[in-house]
């Protein structure tokens, strides 16, 4: 091969015959040098700079508390103490960054013709190997620390476990040419090349991995006008009630002194003040309060938003592999493979789908993070933006003329409904009693006792409120709770009824479900491994079962939840005709071979 | 219910029973639990006076209930527990109350193992698991005897290594 670089020897003599042999996870006791001669100039390290970025990190969180520790115990006469703080943080920060330099000189790792290898490890040594026809996804991230020295962290994702616990290969930090580069050579699935990333970065872009990258086609790109949807969440209140609550905790960790000092200082009112205003005038603070969370809850998560997705672009290479660009503060590039990439997910939360909104994610192989809520925020592919346009996004990732999207569902028997109505019921009953409950707590305490109730509180909650609206509440009150409860029980009910549909399109099958949150599920028929039919004893009753598929790719399981048995089965057979279709019968052979499910 | 049409497809069990003795395995295996969570109100109640009538009622509460899922569930899981296993796919059917059916093809089968218990070996059974790369779990085949269990996990090694793919 005619490359420039001479770090890189044939592919031929890549492999050495020990270490390449050992699968992952292996320990491996030798050292470094002990493989094959000609390969060792191969092993690439970490960027010397990554040990400084993380000293940089932690310097900045650890020398101002080491400063204002000091400032703290001048002002209170502890001059010999206070020369402890500043040189302690010095020293703990120049251990921090010894450790960090041996896990660094211990680190290697190289990308041959074959396999990625990476050695780590100070005292346990641990060699880790992903064949790369293995890695399914890579994902180059640069946050902000990282960025000012030039560096990035890369994860290569594999279908498969590396080592405990995970399936991914993670080094940090690389430059971000290296980044760049790797990104680049794992996922290209051409003749493998002899372009090394150290030596020239220039000549590696016009090698054959490079080349893809120049017929990139965009498939998204972030429209400021989106970050409209980003509020549109039911966490709104909750976030803006984080926020506030916040705010509350540090004064309370102050003993209360903290906003008495700022009251004393400004002419504020106090708390108790406050507290006497605010159930005076109920009508009119209940209202505001509500706004003010709101308006807290809003610019949180914009800016939340503005964060994640700055600078968001989608964009499919030649060579099919789907890439992924965003981030203010933190900048993120994910790439996946065309190939695993074996379906999409059309997300809509409930207030995001009142709005109008939806958000697509990805249902692929390699993208399995530490757990569920891990993987579900690695998958994202787009923000909050317009349904019609998130549905043209997947179609576009999924690259079919008729999009599985369009494919009408099928609706789930109404014994479904039925059975949402049971739950309703259930739901209805126990709000009835809590209400019965609460109506006959308030008439069975009396003053003495509500006294001592609203003390308690008043100790614990810096806005009393609570104890309150239930003394003032009228008996009627709780009669409306429970109709309410009982009215938003039905409600969800009917709505998560809606939500249940099932459907199939030439290359994919379809599944919809969700209330709170309503999952469009388009999952490619080649990528169903296997088949996973329940049913509980109520589902027994109405003849309905759920019909799950099961897959590598994203939660490993995808169903038809409430389908009629009969119609399950017929879904599932003709979506993977081969798999489930020796196992089916037709007719009403009511034959000794009946299921034994009595 | 729908309509049971003539074109409404049904699952067939699976050709095979598991192992006669997985009846008494079920039992014994539930008969200690029972055993176990009736002693822990038992056990207070013989040291402590005053509210001997109530823990002894309890013991008495779950006692029942453990001896009536000693009787019924054994017999209930020997009729739905099947399994077979064609030149395609692994097809299992398990549980009682809650019932599954699994399948999975050959191609995408990635280990298989056989396992057994201290209290499955007593009655000379051995379970085969089946993984594939999915996250939804395992195929577990429990209750074979254990000399099919090998021949079935065997053969079932063979066949998966016959089938070429990455399995994912």
């Amino acid at each position: 091969m005619s490359s420039p670089d001479e770090h890189r020897p044939e592919a031929g003599e890549n492999t050495p015959a020990g270490p390449a042999d050992a699968r992952g996870g292996q320990e491996e006791t030798a050292s470094p040098e002990g493989g094959a001669s000609p390969s060792t100039a191969d092993w690439q390290r970490l960027h010397p700079f990554s040990v400084w970025a993380s000293t940089v990190v932690a310097g900045v969180f650890l020398l101002p508390s080491a400063i204002v520790g000091t400032v703290v115990l001048v002002v209170a006469g502890q001059s010999l103490w206070a020369l402890a703080p500043v040189p302690g943080a010095l020293a703990f920060l120049a251990f921090m960054t010894y450790l960090d330099m041996l896990r660094l000189r211990a680190t290697r790792y190289r990308v041959t013709a074959e396999r990625m290898e990476m050695r780590s490890g100070i005292v346990a040594k641990a060699y880790r190997s992903i064949p790369r026809e293995r890695v399914r996804s890579v994902d180059v991230a640069a946050p902000l620390y990282a960025r000012i020295f030039g560096l990035c962290s890369v994860t290569v994702g594999t279908g498969e476990k590396v080592g405990p616990g995970s399936d991914q290969l993670q080094l940090l930090y690389v430059t971000a040419e290296q980044g760049e580069w790797l990104r680049r050579d794992l996922l290209y699935r051409g003749t493998p090349t002899a372009a090394g990333p150290s030596g020239a970065p220039g000549d590696a872009a016009d090698g054959e991995p490079g080349a893809g990258g120049d017929e990139e086609t965009e498939l998204a790109r972030l429209d400021r006008r989106w970050f409209a949807y980003a509020p549109a969440t039911t966490a709104t209140l909750g976030v803006g009630l984080g926020a506030i609550t916040g705010l509350l905790g540090l004064n309370a960790q102050t003993g209360g002194t903290g906003w008495d000092w700022i009251s004393e200082q400004t002419g504020l009112p106090s708390i108790a003040e406050m507290s006497s205003f605010v159930v005076a005038r109920f009508l009119l603070v209940v209202p505001l309060t509500l706004l003010g969370l709101l308006v807290s809850g809003v610019i949180v998560l914009t800016a939340v938003a503005v964060e994640t997705w700055w600078d968001y672009r989608l964009t499919r290479e030649a060579d099919g592999t789907v890439r992924l660009r965003r981030g203010l503060l933190t900048s993120v590039s994910l790439s996946v493979e065309g190939r695993r990439l074996n379906g999409v997910t059309l997300h809509e939360p409930f207030v995001l789908r009142r709005t109008g909104g939806a958000d697509v994610r990805a249902v692929a192989t390699g993208l399995a993070a530490a757990d569920d809520k891990k993987t579900n925020a690695k998958s994202r592919l787009s923000p909050a933006m317009p349904r019609q346009r998130a549905r043209e996004l997947a179609a576009d990732l999924m690259r079919t003329p008729d999009s599985p999207l369009d494919v009408p569902l099928a609706a789930h028997p109404r014994a479904a409904l039925r059975r949402r109505f049971t739950r309703a019921t259930v739901v209805t009953v126990l709000g009835a009693v809590l209400a019965g409950a609460l109506a006959w707590l308030q008439t069975m305490i009396s003053a003495a006792w509500w006294k001592v109730v609203h003390e308690a509180e008043r100790e614990f909650i810096p806005v009393p409120l609570a104890t309150s609206t239930v003394e003032a509440a009228p008996s009627w009150g709780w009669a409306v709770l429970a109709v309410l409860i009982s009215a938003v029980a039905f409600w969800y009910a009917v709505g998560s009824y809606r939500g249940l549909g099932h459907g199939l399109h030439p290359r994919y099958l379809v599944v919809r479900q969700g209330m709170a949150v309503r999952d469009t599920v388009t999952l490619e028929r080649s990528a169903v491994i296997g088949w996973r039919i329940t049913h509980s004893p109520f589902q027994r009753r109405l003849g309905l079962a759920d019909v799950a598929a099961t897959t590598a790719a994203g939660q490993g399981m995808y169903a038809a939840n409430d389908v009629g048995l009969g119609q399950g089965l017929a879904w599932a057979g003709e979506a993977v005709p081969e798999l489930l279709e020796p196992f089916l019968v037709r007719g009403d052979g009511h034959g000794g071979d009946e299921p034994s499910h009595g | 219910m729908d309509a049971m049409s003539a074109d409404t497809p049904r699952l067939r069990p699976p050709r095979h029973r598991v192992d006669k003795r997985a009846v008494w395995w079920w039992t014994t295996r539930s008969l200690a639990v029972a055993a176990v969570l009736t002693a822990i109100p038992v056990v207070p109640a013989v040291i402590w006076e005053p509210p001997r009538f109530w823990l002894l009622l309890a013991a008495a509460v779950v006692g029942g209930f453990g001896l009536l899922i000693t009787v019924v569930m054994p017999l209930w899981r020997y009729r739905v527990h099947r399994w077979e296993v064609t030149d395609t796919a692994v097809y299992t059917s398990s549980g009682w109350l809650w019932q599954e059916w699994r399948v999975a093809p050959m191609s995408r089968i990635q280990t298989v193992d056989t396992a057994r218990g201290p209290l499955q070996r007593a009655f000379g059974l051995s379970s085969v698991t089946v993984t594939t790369a999915s996250a939804a779990g395992p195929i577990e085949i429990a209750g074979l005897d254990h000399a099919l269990a090998t021949q079935v996990a065997d053969q079932l090694t063979d066949t998966t290594q016959a089938t070429p793919g990455d399995a994912t």
